[in-house]
């Protein structure tokens, strides 16, 4: 793990000049909703309360989530990282609707998502949500451009052609969109699924290790590209990552261990979050 | 979500093809049976205005008791012809007569198209009024000339001027070819033969002298027909009436229709049962498709399809793979109906050919019938699509809803109910709640099927481990890893099987009991009965009784009349039954009856004897007058003079010969019983008196059991025939999911390839996961249709099954046939598996 961090090229950390502008301090504090750490706006995108979730019964009962609660501000890039079993995959699943909690809320852009029917669970996450996973995030059969649209074909909404243009224009596979997702690279395939995810102008993308089955070097243009649209267009994200290549790009890092939120990190660095994880690891 | 499914359907054409065939086979068997049936409606309609096209009215007998088989009328007299001749407005009328008479070839053998009618007719002189046309040669004159239609005269090589011995009801004669006749431009009716005679003669022959059975009349151009027709009706006496011809033509029509829709329903119902097969094969296609784009899905989910939209996509893909199918299936319907004819032929039954017709009910039917199979089969996948969780696509596990419990208790509940109403249908005799029954109990174990499949794939599964080694045990281990897919894969051949199962014991019962019946009823050694048929429905001539019966070493005779159709009908209380008659004379030395009440001396005082079924079923007992009406001499009550035990070759009801004579219109003997002193050379000197006769043999007892049998034989032959569509298309799905399989396990047969699994050794896995499922398929559709069989021929004890028989080794033949189809039909899948690139199949995801 070390190794790999103290590969991270040089010339990465150039393209965020905002980045290396902040302050590195190390901010082990909580995160409470209530206390927002970012001013732009008072609502945060996305906030749980008290969040717990229990895998199984009985004895083979596991603790997934144990009482986390934490929010997600707006127009800003957080990362969640954490070891294997640390929970960071169940709380955003969680967190985004796609699971349901044992017991807790989790609000988007302050709905309370844990009272919503699968019906309102679609919609908003059609609407007001963007996704960006690991692996097998395009339609095989259909193409890019229509992989790109996907969310307004399924709304039934006409996409806007400048909107579309830009995001093309942003992820440079222009030439490619006729092209089914067997006939793009794996980089490629990824910077589809991120212009995908902000085609409805979200309130909020989930990225589900979006790098994890990328080489460093293709990591690099969808991570900058999640970068650029925070930066540029005010979008809010969380990704969740066991790289701490990742997670640099991120404006705060909140780690969690055993279900639980163990740490936070704003404007990290790879030095600051390796010090986080080897605390972690001790 | 249009374009997803549309480019989905066009991703996975390989995969959707083999089910595309399930359904194009079952359309088209549907489309091809409509086709046939129309275009032999508009063959006949066509025929008919043809040659009802001479004339404007027909006088004749009023239709005494009406049925699907027509209207008997009885004859009307004669000189009822000049008197119509003088009612203004008539321009010209002729009387003609219909009867049997059959042409024996060159050869000495009695010509009949496989059991269609052998009909002689009157001609009249008028050639205005004729509906035969006279095509070559000239008409009948004396007594001695008769003119041959043109299909039998091409068939059996005749021409004008040339000899013709013809069967009649009296002894047989000789004629003199005349001519040769069409009708318009078919060479014969329906396959029935005909022999036209001037009107004295054919009078004369049909003991019909004096009458006439329709007076053809044809009005002055000028005359105001409905005024000629309300004139004649004035003169007629009672029990005659007139009708217009396009009255007559419709008349006709309807009958052939009536026969029609009894073929076409008997087809469709094999049709439906090939569509129901097929729709098990969709199910589980659409099935494994549904689990096999299980991240795509949970990816459309995420991204913002509604579960409606996910629900529709999967119904929409079926919806258009239905419809091309359909429309597939309605071209080669026209092949199809095409085939059925032929095949028909093949089995004896004789249809004029004409232009396919291709009515718009046809192509109506065909789509609905063939989308709507598919849709209503895709609506489980479908809906099981809608429960596929969005985690999935984040790499997330399905939270498994194990429902396996609820389906055990539902198909228990819905095979019950298909018991229940097969139970309902065969009590009330209604099809419809035989066929709802029968449905509900296959889906009911096709639901169950999934728990019954480890425990059988286990047994086999053991056995195959024992044999094949590991190749044999990863095949049932494979078999095993989705007991509900095994389970539907399974469930179409065992829907085929079942039905297969039930028309064995079916016809075994019935083989079984006309052997009984024959042993029961008949104390006589030899048999005289006509070779086209069964003992009923085609008679012979009358003079044979008395030649035989005069045969020293002939103890006693006695001939039996009944069933043959035109001479008269017999209603009892308020249906239509089929009357049979014995002579009293000799009764106890050639027939025996199982008197169970009453006694068969009432035969002679003009007595009813009715089986023990009727009796209990109508809640009749001895002294009991019922009423009854026949054509010929209409209404009367008569006595219950005894109840007999049932027995098919007798019948349901029973007078005496006089009985019969006196009111039936020149009946035929059907069969004639002899008692001899057992003497061999008795039967050849009855052959001798019987050259003459070449529609008619003797047999022994024996052999009339036999051909009895050959008769059944004949007709589970078609039936399987039938049925053998059904059985393919359950293979078709057994090929279809395995090929799916091995696409599903590519990844895993690249490994096993890899770590030193010959090819050969992953066919023989994939041929034990075939032979495993075609064995649980088989079996349970074996006990199925042998539980369904055995209620079938209970519930027609009435119509005279009294044996109910399994037959074991059919049983067997179908069990080890269905492992052999399986086999086949797991060769291209085991093909493909053995020849997959062990390293591009590892790469695969």
């Amino acid at each position: 793990m070390i190794g790999v961090f103290r590969e991270i090229p040089r010339r990465e950390i150039d393209l965020k000049p905002r980045l290396l502008a902040l302050d590195n301090t190390i901010m082990n504090t909580f995160v409470s909703p209530e206390k927002p750490l970012n001013d732009i706006s008072p609502t945060p995108a996305a906030h749980a309360v008290d969040l717990h979730k229990i895998y199984g019964t009985g004895q083979t009962a596991v603790n997934a989530l144990a009482n986390v609660t934490i929010a997600f501000e707006q127009s800003r890039f957080t990362a969640v990282m954490g070891p294997s079993g640390s929970g960071k995959s169940t709380l955003m699943h969680c967190m985004a609707g796609l699971d349901s909690p044992t017991s807790g809320k989790s609000f988007i852009g302050g709905i309370d998502i844990s009272g919503l029917n699968d019906v309102e669970l679609t919609q908003l996450r059609r609407d007001r949500v963007g996704f960006v996973f690991q692996s097998f995030n395009l339609v095989p059969t259909l193409t890019a451009a229509e992989n790109l649209t996907l969310p307004l074909d399924l709304a039934g909404k006409k996409a806007d052609k400048d909107w579309f243009d830009y995001l093309v224009g942003q992820i440079g596979i222009g030439d490619w969109l006729a092209r089914h997702p067997s006939e793009l690279s794996g980089g490629q395939q990824q910077r589809i699924a991120c212009a995908r995810a902000l085609i409805n102008r979200p309130d909020l993308v989930f990225a589900d290790e979006p790098t994890g089955n990328l080489d460093s070097n293709t990591s690099t243009g969808v991570l900058s590209f999640l970068r650029m649209s925070v930066d540029e267009l005010h979008q809010s994200i969380v990704m969740v990552t066991h790289d701490p290549r990742s997670a640099v790009y991120a404006d705060r890092v909140v780690f969690l261990a055993d279900g639980n939120v163990v740490g936070s990190l704003e404007h990290p660095t790879a030095d600051s979050v390796l010090e986080q994880m080897r605390n972690l690891a001790s | 979500m249009w374009r997803i499914t549309v480019k989905g359907i066009l991703a996975h054409k390989m995969r959707l093809a083999l089910t595309a065939i399930a359904i194009i086979l079952g359309v088209t068997f549907v489309s091809g049976t409509y086709i046939l049936n129309d275009t032999l409606h508009s063959t006949f309609a066509s025929i008919f205005s043809n040659v009802y096209q001479g004339f404007d009215f027909q006088v004749r007998g009023v239709a005494q008791l009406n049925d699907a088989g027509g209207a008997v009328r009885n004859p009307i007299p004669e000189s009822l012809l000049p008197k119509i001749k003088k009612v203004p407005g008539v321009k010209y009328a002729s009387g003609s007569v219909i009867g049997y008479a059959q042409f024996v070839s060159h050869k000495g053998k009695a010509i009949s198209n496989s059991g269609a009618p052998t009909i002689g007719v009157s001609l009249a002189l008028n050639s205005h009024i004729s509906y035969l046309h006279v095509a070559e040669g000239r008409m009948p004159t004396t007594s001695n000339d008769v003119v041959m239609d043109a299909a039998t005269a091409q068939k059996y090589h005749f021409k004008v001027g040339q000899q013709v011995r013809i069967l009649l009801a009296g002894p047989p004669r000789t004629f003199t070819i005349t001519g040769i006749t069409r009708f318009g431009a078919a060479t014969n009716l329906a396959g029935a033969t005909l022999a036209g005679f001037n009107t004295p003669t054919a009078q004369s022959i049909f003991g019909e002298t004096g009458l006439f059975n329709d007076i053809y009349v044809v009005a002055a151009p000028n005359a105001n027909k409905a005024v000629v027709e309300r004139s004649i009706d004035r003169i007629l006496p009672r029990g005659v009436d007139v009708a217009t011809r396009q009255t007559v033509v419709n008349e006709e029509t309807t009958v052939i229709d009536q026969g029609l829709s009894f073929f076409s329903t008997v087809l469709l119902i094999f049709a439906l049962i090939s569509l129901f097969v097929g729709a098990f094969t969709i199910l589980n296609t659409f099935s494994i498709i549904v689990s096999q784009r299980i991240r795509e899905l949970a990816l459309l989910r995420i991204v913002g399809a509604s579960r409606r939209q996910v629900f529709s996509s999967v119904l929409l893909e079926a919806a258009i793979l239905g419809l091309f199918s359909s429309l597939a299936g309605l071209g080669l319907g026209v092949l199809a109906a095409i085939g059925i004819e032929v095949l028909l032929r093949g089995f004896g039954i004789s249809l004029p050919s004409g232009t396919p017709v291709i009515a718009a009910r046809t192509i109506v039917v065909s789509i609905i019938g063939g989308m709507g199979v598919t849709v209503i089969a895709a609506i489980i996948p479908a809906h099981r699509a809608t429960r596929i969780s969005p985690v999935i696509a984040m790499g997330g596990q399905q939270s498994d809803s194990l429902l396996f419990h609820h389906r055990f208790i539902w198909g228990a509940f819905v095979s019950l109910l298909g018991m229940a109403a097969l139970g309902l249908g065969l009590v009330l005799s209604t099809i419809l709640f035989v066929g709802i029954g029968a449905l509900s109990i296959f889906i009911g174990v096709a639901m169950l099927a999934p728990a019954l499949s480890r425990p059988f794939a286990n047994v086999i599964g053991s056995f195959l481990v024992r044999t094949l080694g590991v190749a044999g045990k990863l095949g049932h281990e494979n078999s095993m890893r989705n007991p509900r897919r095994t389970a539907q894969t399974a469930s179409a051949l065992m829907v085929g099987l079942a039905v297969v199962s039930a028309v064995a014991v079916l016809g075994a019962s019935m083989s079984g009991t006309a052997t009984s019946s024959v042993d029961n009823a008949v104390t006589a050694n030899l048999i005289v009965s006509s070779r086209t048929s069964s003992v009923a429905s085609v008679g012979f001539s009358s003079a044979i009784p008395k030649a035989v019966s005069t045969i020293p070493g002939v103890v006693s005779t006695d001939m039996i009349y009944g069933g043959t159709p035109l001479t008269g009908q017999f209603r009892f209380r308020h249906t239509l039954e089929t009357l049979e008659s014995v002579s009293t004379h000799h009764l106890a030395g050639t027939v025996v009856l199982h008197i169970v009440a009453g006694t068969s001396q009432a035969l002679s005082s003009g007595d009813l004897l009715i089986s023990s079924s009727t009796s209990k079923s109508d809640h009749l007992s001895v002294g009991d007058k019922v009423p009854v009406k026949f054509a010929l001499t209409g209404r009367s009550t008569m006595r219950i003079g005894g109840i007999y035990q049932p027995n098919s070759l007798i019948g349901s009801y029973l007078v005496s010969n006089s009985f019969y004579l006196h009111h039936y219109q020149n009946p035929l003997p059907t069969a004639v019983l002899l008692k001899t002193n057992g003497h061999p050379a008795v039967q050849q000197k009855i052959e001798h008196v019987l050259v003459p006769y070449p529609n008619v043999w003797v047999q022994t007892r024996t052999q009339f059991e036999k051909s009895q049998l050959a008769q059944i034989d004949k007709l589970l032959g078609l039936v399987y025939a039938l049925l053998a569509l059904a059985v393919l298309i359950a293979l078709i799905g057994i090929a279809n999911m395995l090929v799916l399989s091995v696409f599903e396990r590519t990844h895993e047969i690249g490994l096993l390839r890899a770590v030193g699994m010959k090819r050969r050794q992953v066919r023989t896995m994939i041929r034990s996961e075939s032979v495993i499922l075609s064995m649980f398929g088989a079996i349970i559709g074996i006990i199925v249709g042998t539980g369904i069989g055995i209620a079938l021929a209970y519930s027609l004890q009435s119509s005279g099954i009294t044996d109910i028989v399994v037959p074991v080794p059919s049983m067997v033949a179908f069990l080890v046939i269905s492992v052999l189809l399986g086999l086949v039909a797991a060769s291209w899948p085991a093909r493909r598996a053995a020849k997959l690139d062990v390293l591009a199949a590892i790469a695969a995801e």
